[in-house]
């Protein structure tokens, strides 16, 4: 028994159909060699390291099976068809790696852009400068300002009308 | 009347002997310390690689990591791997 993980890197557009659609043709392929899935986990939208096809971001994926001795060569082959000739459109990165079989399962991941989203107030609320963010009188009274100034300009602009309609 | 006696010690030993004192405690390899990290030690974990990686995004040596040489072979590895999952940089100053 030998125990495999695939991480693939796809386009940022992906549609859940389209991520359901290489699920289900990775899970024919694995059944056919006689293999079992164990898990698939969508890592979620990150910023790349590097642009990839002109991509900054990407979705990476996690899958994991196990496979016969006497079936592994024939599945890794199908699996890198899958990648490269199937669905090299959506998928520009992969890495096949052997895990250990009596290691734990368990791993861990950089946060996504999901998990922390990189706004201004989330950096804010982190970093314990929350004070920022609720300065709304202050900037209330801007646009309080601006909205006068707007409504006199546009009274102005109404007189004038009426002016040269006159 | 008594002598002085003086020691001839040139100044070059005298500077080895301060800097061998100077030296402090070796660094220890924090793997081998405590070996349930390396289980940790993927091309996945990012955030623990990033401690072995400069700011421009090369690989930093084990006489300033103080990893062993096992480890700093397996480290090796797990950073070009992420490299090619665009999970690190090859290059930082590029983009």
């Amino acid at each position: 028994m030998f125990r495999y993980e695939v991480l693939y890197l796809t386009v940022p557009e992906i549609t859940k159909d389209e991520s359901e659609a290489i699920k289900a043709h990775f899970t024919k392929v694995i059944r056919a060699h006689k293999g079992t899935m164990t898990s698939f986990d969508r890592w979620g939208k990150y910023r790349l390291a590097y642009p990839v096809n002109k991509n900054e971001y990407g979705v990476y994926f996690l899958t994991r099976f196990e496979v016969e001795g006497d079936q592994k060569e024939a599945l890794l082959a199908a699996i890198k068809e899958i990648f490269v000739f199937k669905f090299n459109t959506l998928i520009p990165k992969h890495i096949v790696e052997r895990l250990d079989i009596e290691a734990s399962l368990e791993y861990r991941r950089p946060d996504s852009l999901e998990d922390n989203p990189q706004d201004v107030d989330t950096f804010l609320k982190r970093n314990e400068m929350e004070g920022l963010i609720k300065k709304g009188p202050g900037r209330k009274n801007y646009e309080s300002r601006d909205r006068a100034q707007d409504a006199g300009h546009a009274d102005l602009d109404i007189d004038m009308d009426g002016d040269q309609a006159e | 009347m008594t002598k002085k006696i003086k020691l001839k010690i040139s100044a070059r030993l005298l500077k080895k002997k301060f800097r061998k004192k100077s030296h402090g405690q070796r660094k220890r390899c924090r793997f081998t310390d405590n070996p349930d990290m390396l289980h940790d030690l993927n091309y996945k974990n990012t955030d623990l690689l990033r401690k072995f990686v400069t700011e421009r995004g090369k690989i930093l040596p084990s006489r300033i990591s103080g990893n062993s040489s096992s480890v700093q072979r397996i480290l090796a590895k797990e950073v070009k791997k992420a490299r090619i999952m665009a999970l690190l940089p090859f290059c930082a100053t590029e983009y």
